[in-house]
């Protein structure tokens, strides 16, 4: 053990699960070298065999223990005096050691437990953003299906419900009348005095999230990234793109400017994630993270900014520019990178696969290339799926998304693809002049959509969620037999849309090419 | 060039990662030039400091012949990207396209791999080699499916598994002919080989492993062996797994121990190799399972628990090297041939999803569902397993599980016979009501012993509620001490006797009950460590 060195106590992210995965030992890891590499003795705490934090010669000093108060105590006990203890890059396990750690007396380096508590507190929060000036969807808490009707019709439908107390986006749904609002409020949620519904306006529009660096003064924004599905996937399930393809630069540079004010104002030291959605040019604030998201080594591997390095060197007390960043947005790099979620439905049965606001994948990849539709290709491809030029797709769409699909099965008829669809959509698509076969629904007897499916012949689903329960329990058999037969299931026609662009740009470009990850980082 | 494992799915996480940036480090010491392709960005090996050129691109094999059309490597090293990579090596192998390029394959040769790999030519092997394999049929046809079903002296039940799946996705347990055509149906669609094995179930036998090294010079050690908890019928990756193994006799030890090196050696691996077998709980019977010829979970699972760096290992082999001639980083002074030496117990517990998919089927079958696992170590089985509970992160600090308490009877023994990821609480909560061992042993098929340790803890929840009132006095040390031995947490104690946390934090400091650490250090202190890692422990004696 080296005396003379001070030392530094690095909390892990534990076992991997939906929602906390490798992005987040990644992020652990890299906070270990940069710390190591400032001089410091580092010492970190973890319980996962499968990782590199966890390998021998990882950290200077590593504890095989549970990430519970007590355990952690433990070995801050044995290893005093240390200089403080990095909570920002273990996930939700370490974040929420934040506040029990500080009661203790422990020092939290950088963003502190109050601030990374003001995130988490919709009152508090909101005061913030009323005073910076900052917009937000407009919303309230209720507590009885009057008031929440009430509030819906004041800041107008489709709305966005959940419930207060659930984190991650569990029992979130997107209502667009009174009588599904009361439903809801009655059926699908325990509501009381002590546990409010949130029920908040939902903007329809492109979700965009940034991640940042500060120092406390200053902030760094190495990159933007665009979500592919409108707002309403979960953003761990959402493709995204970097750099941003429809976002105009106003609406850029007033997200900015809003997250510099917002890291200044609660005082963020290290990194923070926000999450937009944008209405015309407004970028209006869904969510604060004051801690490192599931992006960093995305966005740290497509701009060449260390971001947990930089932000190590921050909680140490360097600041920004004295790292030789200049704060703001740093410059798009040249060539685009998608960013593709991949799940395990395969593995699960009994999960429903429709995209939504509860995260279900397991993983994630990245494709790259020169332009926005060829990194498109190659991040479907990467996430496994794999569909020729041309062969057949089945559509079995809900009514309220069928007039929205029609030009995206057109560019799937351009492309050379057969169009296999339910009698209704068939025949809207007829109707609208594409050529469509029919397919049987499941109680209208064999050979049906599953039998379809069975067969081998179809390529591609293409499934829109009913808010007809009738209709609803055929479609999840359906997507069911997709997953069993191994066929890509599409359940967000932004999905379709970007796959279709992505063929496209397999069938007239030139011929795929590779790059190291340096190499795409110059022109 | 390396290839990595892709992006995470249940039944390949972050142990690629691991491995690869292990082997990465290790080839470029050597003085190798490293060409890494993994198309996960959110990797460590994947960093451009970890290898001369990175690819993040799509695991293909049209992509990664453009890699290595452009590349020109003159190696490719393919145990290390889990079956992803290996597949992907393999294909490669096949179509001619490193031949092409002259690329070699380093380390395992792909002989091996496929003698392993492919069951029909492994089982050929292991009879010559005189090996016991489990009564199996390869089938790849409907009729022939069909057929098998049909015929008679069949020794029901049956377990289906797809060849070249991951995690053995989905596979099954049939009981009757029609079962059998069901699930052996599903499994040929999911196999990329359109290729089931029908097998012999061996449900109720113990499940044993062992991590296996062998170099060129055919010098072969053991890493460590595992027990998995749960018997035969649940996946590894799902099972409860403790390293070294508890209840099995030396002669029990030793003879799969021989076995598993007689297996590596026939096979002709150079590398890492992780040996899967039944054993009989009545008798020395035992059946050799399967094979994995690459580096694995179970090998990332028993490098941290002994502290022995297999990947590292395995790429120092592929390029030639020999395990006696690998320094052991860990001491710093013993060699890579050294098998290391365990002076504490390892429990593995896997993290399901059913928390985030609340309607999924919880049962734990051949088909693994867990997303991630946690590992804890500790001088006593107890203790590493309440570690381990507590660090799942699912509402549980102790065996005492929220809404236990109101399963009826009824539900216990369901939860008891059919494995999910409640049974462990199943069963404390079986001793909480009065179980006898023999009963719960009856209907989980876990082994007496672990059964008689969980009853402990389950007691000990009981005597410290009896102590609740006398807990000030210095009597109390000698009941604190035995339950922080035990792996109780300070709430956990807390919560039983009616005090806070701090309270008790504060009692048993000023009785001197405070944790100590103890080293992980390959060689059970035999040498001195350089790099050693730190386990807890309420012991007496404190290591730095």
């Amino acid at each position: 053990m080296n005396e003379n060195k001070k030392k530094i106590i690095v909390l892990g992210s534990g076992p991997i699960r939906i929602g906390q995965g490798i992005e987040f030992d990644y992020g652990c890891v890299h906070c270990v070298w940069a710390l190591r590499e400032a001089g410091y003795e580092t010492i970190l705490i973890n319980n996962n065999p499968e990782t590199v934090s966890t390998d021998f010669d990882t950290s200077d000093r590593l504890y095989f223990e549970p990430l519970t108060l007590e355990d952690v105590l433990n070995v801050l006990e044995r290893e005093a005096p240390y200089e403080g203890v990095i909570v920002q890059f273990g996930g939700q396990t370490a974040i929420n050691l934040a506040r029990p750690l500080a009661e203790a007396g422990v020092r939290i380096l950088g963003s502190s437990a109050d601030s990374i508590d003001l995130a988490e507190d919709r009152e508090q929060f909101e005061a913030l953003l009323r005073r910076l000036d900052i917009p937000k969807p407009a919303g309230r808490a209720v507590t009885s299906p009057e008031a929440a009707v009430q509030v819906a019709h004041e800041i107008g439908y489709p709305c966005l419900v959940r419930p207060s107390y659930v984190l991650g986006g569990r029992a979130m749904e997107i209502v667009q009348s009174d009588e599904e609002l009361t439903a809801y409020m009655r059926y699908a949620v325990d509501v009381s005095p002590k546990a409010p519904i949130l029920i908040d306006r939902y903007v329809v529009g492109k979700e965009v999230e940034v991640d940042c660096i500060s120092d406390g003064v200053e902030c760094l924004l190495p990159g933007i990234m665009e979500h592919i599905e409108r707002a309403g996937v979960h953003s761990g399930d959402s493709m995204a793109v970097y750099p941003p393809q429809s976002i105009a630069p106003v609406t850029i540079g007033k997200m900015v400017d809003y997250a510099t004010r917002l890291a200044r104002e609660m005082h963020v030291v290290g990194v923070m994630n926000i999450q937009f959605v944008c209405e015309g040019d407004e970028p209006y604030i869904i969510e604060v993270n004051p801690r490192a998201s599931r992006t960093v080594p995305y966005l740290s591997k497509i701009t060449g900014v260390p971001m947990v390095q930089i932000a190590t060197r921050c909680l140490l007390g360097e600041s920004i520019a004295s790292q030789g960043y200049k704060p703001g947005l740093w410059p798009d790099q040249p060539n685009p990178a998608v960013k593709a979620p991949v799940f395990s439905f395969q593995k699960l049965a009994g999960v429903d696969i429709p995209l939504g606001p509860e995260m279900k994948s397991t993983g994630e990849i990245l494709g790259q290339d020169v332009d926005y539709p060829r990194a498109l290709y190659k991040a479907l491809l990467a996430a496994g799926i794999d569909i020729p030029l041309k062969g057949t797709l089945l559509a079995t769409l809900a009514d309220a998304d069928k007039s929205e699909a029609l030009p995206i099965l057109r560019e799937f008829a351009a492309l050379g693809y057969r169009i296999l669809a339910t009698s209704g959509t068939c025949r809207f698509l007829r109707a609208a002049g594409l050529d469509a076969e029919p397919v049987n629904k499941i109680r209208e007897g064999a050979p049906n959509l599953i039998d379809v499916l069975r067969s081998g012949r179809v390529d591609l689903l293409i499934n829109t969620i009913s808010k007809d329960r009738h209709i609803e329990r055929e479609g999840a058999e359906i997507r069911r037999a997709s997953v069993e037969q191994n066929i890509p299931c599409l359940t967000s026609l932004d999905t379709a849309r970007a796959l279709a662009l992505a063929l496209e740009a397999r069938k007239n470009g030139d011929p795929f090419d590779v790059r190291t990850v340096d190499e795409y980082l110059k022109k | 060039m390396v290839i990595g494992s892709g992006p995470i799915v249940i039944g390949q996480a972050a142990e690629f990662d691991y491995a690869g940036a292990q082997a990465c480090r290790a080839l470029r010491e050597e003085g190798v030039s490293v060409v890494l392709v993994n198309s996960n960005p959110a990797t460590i090996m994947t960093d451009v400091e970890m290898a001369d050129r990175v690819y993040i691109e799509p695991l293909t094999p049209a992509f990664l012949t453009k890699i290595i059309a452009r590349e020109k490597p003159d190696g490719l090293l393919p145990t290390l990207g889990g079956q992803t990579g290996l597949n992907l090596a393999t294909e490669l192998a096949t179509r001619g396209i490193l031949d092409d390029y002259n690329v070699k394959l380093l380390g395992t040769p792909l002989r091996a791999i496929t003698r392993a790999e492919d069951r029909q030519r492994f089982r050929k092997l292991m009879r010559q080699i005189g090996e016991p394999v489990p009564e199996s049929w390869i089938v790849e046809k409907d009729g022939e499916l069909v057929e098998l079903s049909r015929q008679s002296g069949l020794p029901w039940p049956l377990i289906v598994r797809p060849a070249y799946t991951l995690g053995g996705s989905g596979g099954g347990v049939a009981h009757t002919p029609e079962e059998l055509i069901e699930i052996g149906q599903r499994g040929m669609r999911l196999s990329p080989r359109h290729q089931v094995m029908v097998e012999r179930c061996l449900v109720g036998w113990k499940e044993i492993e062992y991590e296996v090294m062998r170099d060129a010079n055919d010098t072969c050690i053991t890493i460590c062996n595992m027990e998995n908890l749960d018997p035969m019928g649940v996946h590894t990756g799902d099972s409860i797994v403790v390293a070294p193994s508890q209840t099995l006799s030396d002669k029990e030890y030793q003879m799969l121990r021989s076995a598993s090196l007689k297996i590596i050696r026939s096979l002709g691996i150079e590398g890492g190799c992780n040996v899967q077998l039944a054993l009989d709980p009545k008798s020395f019977g035992y059946y050799v399972i399967e094979v994995n010829p690459r580096v694995s979970r179970s090998s990332a699972l028993a490098s941290k628990a002994t502290g022995y760096p297999i990947a590292r290992v395995a790429s120092q082999i592929a390029i030639g090297l020999h395990l006696d001639e690998i320094p052991n980083r860990v001491t710093g002074k013993t060699l890579a041939c050294f098998e290391p030496a365990l002076d504490y117990c390892v429990v593995k517990i896997p993290r399901w999803p059913f928390d985030k998919f609340t309607s999924a089927d919880r049962r734990i079958t051949t088909q693994m569902k867990a997303t991630g696992e946690v590992m804890a170590l500790d001088r006593s089985f107890e203790s590493a397993l309440m570690k381990a509970v507590r660090s799942l992160e699912v509402g549980a600090n102790s065996l005492r599980y929220k809404g236990a308490s109101q399963w009826s009877d009824m539900e216990i023994e369901s939860l008891l016979t059919t494995p999910t990821d409640e049974r462990l609480f199943a069963i404390a909560e079986a001793f909480r009501r009065g179980l006898m061992i023999e009963e719960v042993a009856g209907l989980s098929g876990y082994d007496p012993w672990f059964l008689h340790k969980i009853r402990g803890i389950v007691q000990m929840e009981k005597r410290l509620r009896d102590h609740a009132a006398d807990l000030n006095r210095d009597e109390a040390a000698g009941l604190l001490t035995e339950a922080k031995g035990l792996g109780f947490t300070d709430r956990t104690i807390a919560e039983l006797t009616g005090r806070t946390e701090r309270d008790i934090r504060a009692l048993r400091t000023s009785l001197g009950i405070t944790a100590t650490y103890k080293i992980v250090d390959t060689c059970a202190a035999e040498f001195e460590a350089t790099t050693p890692y730190y386990y807890s422990c309420y012991d007496r004696e404190d290591e730095r």
